[in-house]
């Protein structure tokens, strides 16, 4: 194990073991059991690389001996980049930079900056391009104002009301992603949301009549290989968002790691869809389809109702006396009116209505 | 409903069914209110003798409202509207009367739709209402002959056919009148609801009492009472002492007597009719008073073609077992439920309160289920089976099918549908499990309510109205924007008005599609736009633009179109008639009708079916038309 490697354990050790003001003393550092053989030059090796990376600050403990304290890698940080940013930024850019510094992951636009640091346009614009050049700052995209040139610093990540969250990649819509998870999700929890009845039981569902035998023959089942049934109302085993997100996450479809908030997010659509309902205000959700249909309808390709799909799925999905009708869907419907220019009379659509539903 | 295209269809409707004097009447008086005698001749253009043979009958048809005015004497006459609507609805209205009551009731139901209103001493004369006594004898004609034979038969013999026959009209009328489908003709039922609440305001204050009251004070003692004594001056219910416990007489005995006969929501109606309705159906043999006049309910009609849409909805949402459960509960509150609401018009989207049905106590629910349902079989256990060691489960549970073992396969006595409903408690309770599935999201179609302990279940109808209302527009808009139209709809029917911004962080479509959809919707008049300025300049840069979705609005608008639509269906079938006049006027001839095998030609034959065809298509056309307008008006 390299040395850096070493000290990188040793430090995290320090970290998970000791409150973060501990005094650390040689005997500490070894009762650690990180350094081998408890070496005392290479443990003095590993506090000096600790302590150039401002990680370990050496002290002077009781009695003169040699002593450490932790220092969090945030303050590390911080304490690097400050030297290094009075070194390397004029004063102007260093202004800018703290204006930006002051705004964290949400970010500023140019014009606030200018405003804030009072600096004419010509000189903030170079400020900028120097801090961006030396990658301290980076430019960022914010979905709210699109046209909007923001910064921040290059090493925070935007917030999610910068980016607009996870489906928004360089501040556009995801559109693939977002399809591809939410297919994913609505099987998942369509699992989840119905009971395979056993195959026998589908069996016996069959042979019962009702007392006239009637109530089978209006009602009839709507059956298929495997039975779905509902889970009874206070059923507790449905899909919850940590359930769900873990799935997600799990499924090697993401790149990135989902949060919560995220995969709310796109539930949220899906119950706009009517694909899912949300229980006991969103703790779970429930799939309006069972896992078969979910599957049958996702193989069939999304989009708007492809005019030319047989009839019998157009019915499936629109079904009321204005989509049927031809007046219903007809382009000249405000102008008619009998005997005007378009009238039912004259009108053109229904004969190739009625062929079409008679068939003759 | 005083819209051109609601005129235009009343209009078509009437001369559709009634001819053209009645028609002619009819937009006359619709064109210029209320008219009296000499006014209507005036404009109408009709002679005396039209204007009186017709105003009577279409009065006898509620067609029209008439007033006499006690200033001035005059009689006015004015258009009912709502009734010429209904005509439209006769045909799904006779099939909902077949569906529960039988055919020979549905026979009934129509001769009194045919003839407005009808004595029940008249409806006892009629031929076609004669219990007939085979199949066969379907024609009037027939019938006649029969009755003609039995007339010269022995006296006594003859009446007591006669007296046979009467108690079958009887124990029918007895049961559209319990079931609240037929009611008393009532003389207020002849004037407008204006002119009514106008009477009865009159007569508030003539009252000493009320001449005394103050202003404020008496504003509100007539609003509080007008409605009241309207109402007893219209209501003709006949259904008070025809109700047996909450159901009307006969649907219950009949049930729980003999389980094995068929239950009057099945009828098969291929079965004998004649059985289907025994005389002691009814409380004693007493007849209903032959005086009586009796007229068809629409309002009442109403609440049970709602409750009939409620189940199909249900059917297609979850098993049958819970849709038949479903009926039930709402046949029991039909029964108590005069009309679908009590203000005339449909609230707007969010002023409209709560309101619950009665409560329905789950006891007599279970007793009204038809025992042999299997109802365990449809609804899944309270926890999955996680393989043979499976944990602690509630007691509770018995009855769910799932506590028995289903892996192996071995059904429990609890999941053998026949044997469950020998343990009633088993059985009352998987009836309030389908009941509690029913109330789940997103339709709540039920709720739960604990009176005294027992449960009760009652129906928000109208959240379910709503419900209804929504799910029709979704139709149209999904239909005619595609699929993301409709979330976009969706979400801005659950937020509000929103900036493009927001609505895409919660849509979350991309910018273009979301643009498209949005103008579409907003030039087909689905969607609004407002500007909300941020300054007195207007400028459209300070502007900040919110889109919105008002369904009141939509739904208004597509109720006028969905009128156009159904006028516009109806006139193509007369066009499509006049277009084989000759032909048609041939096979109307009286040698021919009945005789079309013998006297027409094949290609003759065929026309007549393509003919058929086409205007049975177009009907059914207006009949899913009249759905939408019960949606969007009556429920
Ligand atoms: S033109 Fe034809 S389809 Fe269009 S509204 Fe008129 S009758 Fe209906």
């Amino acid at each position: 194990m390299s040395t850096a490697e070493l000290a990188a354990r040793l430090y995290e050790a320090c970290l998970s073991k000791f409150p973060p003001d501990h005094l650390f003393y040689q005997q500490d550092l070894l009762g650690l059991g990180i350094v081998p053989k408890n070496d005392l030059a290479q443990l003095l090796q590993l506090t000096q690389t600790l302590v150039d990376q401002k990680l370990l600050r050496l002290l002077q403990g009781k009695n003169d001996r040699l002593a450490w304290k932790i220092i969090s890698r945030e303050d590390a940080e911080k304490y690097v980049f400050g030297i290094e940013l009075l070194q390397n930024l004029n004063p102007d850019e260093s202004l800018v930079y703290n204006v930006i510094h002051s705004t964290g992951r949400s970010g500023i636009w140019v014009r606030a900056i200018q405003n804030r640091t009072g600096l004419p346009k010509s000189i903030l614009d170079r400020c900028l391009k120097a801090l961006e050049g030396k990658n301290y700052i980076k430019s960022v995209h914010n979905v709210k104002f699109p046209t909007r040139k923001m910064y921040m610093l290059a090493g925070l990540a935007p917030s999610e009301d910068v980016t607009g969250g996870a489906w928004f990649t360089d501040g556009v819509l995801d559109a693939n992603f977002i399809n591809s998870v939410s297919t994913f999700i609505e099987y998942t929890v369509s699992r989840k949301s119905w009971y395979e009845a056993p195959a026998v039981e589908v069996q016996r569902n069959k042979r019962i009549k009702t007392a006239d035998g009637s109530a089978a023959a209006k009602f009839p089942d709507r059956s298929s290989d495997r039975q779905y049934l509902p889970f009874p109302a206070g059923y507790q085993g449905y899909s919850t968002v940590a359930t769900i997100t873990a799935a997600v996450n799990e499924s090697g479809i993401t790149p990135v790691r989902l949060g919560e908030e995220s995969i709310v997010q796109l539930l949220q659509v899906l119950c706009f869809d009517n694909k899912l309902v949300s229980l006991n205000n969103g703790e779970m959700y429930r799939s309006i389809k069972n896992p078969e249909a979910v599957k049958a309808q996702q193989a069939r390709k999304p989009g708007p109702i492809d005019p030319d799909a047989d009839d019998d799925e157009r019915r499936r999905l629109v079904f009321n006396g204005m989509t049927e009708a031809p007046c219903g869907q007809c382009p000249v419907f405000k102008l008619c009116a009998p005997g005007g220019a378009v009238s039912p009379e004259t009108c053109e659509y229904f004969d190739p209505w009625l062929e079409k539903a008679l068939g003759f | 409903m005083t819209s051109q295209y609601a005129t235009e269809l009343c209009s078509l409707l009437i001369e559709d069914n009634f001819g053209e004097l009645f028609a002619r009447i009819f937009s006359t008086l619709q064109r210029y209110d209320r008219l009296t005698l000499p006014r209507l001749r005036f404009y109408s253009r009709l002679s005396d003798r039209q204007l009186h043979h017709g105003l009577a009958a279409m009065v006898q048809h509620h067609l029209i409202y008439h007033y006499t005015s006690l200033e001035d004497g005059n009689t006015y006459y004015e258009t009912n509207l709502q009734s010429a609507y209904y005509l439209v609805r006769s045909g799904k209205i006779l099939e909902m009367i077949e569906d529960r009551l039988g055919k020979y009731a549905a026979t009934v139901m129509s001769t009194i739709m045919f003839l407005g209103h009808a004595q029940i001493a008249h409806l006892e004369t009629l031929p076609e209402l004669k219990p007939q006594r085979s199949h066969a004898n379907g024609v009037g004609e027939e019938m006649k002959e029969e009755a003609e034979g039995q007339a010269n038969g022995v006296d006594g013999e003859h009446e007591l056919d006669e007296l046979v026959e009467n108690a079958a009209i009887h124990s029918t009328l007895k049961a559209l009148a319990a079931h609240g489908y037929v009611i008393q003709v009532r003389d207020a039922q002849f004037q407008s609801p204006n002119d009514n609440v106008l009477d009865a305001q009159r007569v508030l204050k003539a009252r000493p009492d009320v001449k005394e009251m103050k202003g404020k004070k008496q504003e509100q003692f007539l609003l509080e009472n007008t409605e009241r004594i309207v109402k007893e001056r219209t209501d003709g219910d006949l259904s008070r002492g025809l109700m047996f416990n909450g159901v009307p007489q006969g649907v219950k005995r009949k049930h729980s007597q003999k389980p094995n006969e068929e239950r009057r929501e099945y009828v098969d109606i291929d079965e004998d009719e004649e059985n289907e309705w025994s005389d002691d159906d009814f409380g004693g043999n007493s007849p209903m008073d032959s005086n009586l006049v009796v007229r068809v309910n629409y309002p009442k009609l109403d609440v049970a073609l709602r409750n009939r849409r409620l189940v199909e909805l249900v059917d297609q949402e979850s098993s049958s077992a819970t849709a038949q459960v479903y009926d039930c509960l709402l046949r029991r509150i039909e029964y108590q439920t005069p009309r679908c609401r009590d203000i005339a018009e449909i609230p707007r989207e969010g002023e409209e309160s709560e309101q619950y049905s009665v409560p329905i106590r789950l006891s007599a629910l279970v007793d009204d289920i038809d025992p042999y349902l299997d109802l365990s079989g449809s609804i899944g256990p309270m926890e999955v089976p996680q393989g043979p060691a499976r944990r602690g489960k509630r007691p509770l549970e018995n009855g769910v099918h799932g506590d028995t073992d289903d892996r192996e396969g071995q059904p429990s006595s609890t999941t053998n549908g026949t044997s469950s409903s020998s343990s009633g408690a088993s059985r009352t309770y998987e009836v309030d499990q389908h009941l509690c599935l029913l109330a789940q999201p997103p339709y709540n179609f039920t709720s739960k309510r604990m009176i005294g302990g027992l449960i009760n279940w009652t129906v928000e109808y109208r959240h379910l109205a709503r419900k209804l209302r929504h799910t029709e527009l979704e139709r149209i808009i999904e239909a005619r924007y595609g699929d993301v139209a409709l979330r976009v709809v969706r979400v801005l029917h659950a937020k509000g008005k929103l900036d493009e911004k927001r609505l895409q962080e919660i849509s979350l479509l991309p910018f273009k599609d979301l643009r498209q959809v949005l103008a579409s919707m907003q030039a087909g008049g689905f969607v609004d736009l407002q500007e909300v300025p941020r300054d007195a300049q207007r400028q459209p840069s300070r502007t900040i633009y919110l889109w919105f979705y008002d369904p009141d609005r939509v739904a208004a608008g597509i109720l006028e179109d969905t009128y156009k639509a159904m006028s516009r269906c109806l006139q193509r079938i007369r066009f499509e008639r006049a277009r084989l006049r000759e032909f048609l006027d041939k096979t109307e001839r009286s040698d021919v009708k009945g005789n079309e095998e013998r006297y027409l030609s094949e290609g003759e034959l065929k026309t007549l079916h393509q003919w058929r065809a086409k205007e049975a298509l177009l009907l059914g056309e207006v009949s899913r038309l009249d759905d939408m307008v019960a949606v969007f008006r009556d429920y």
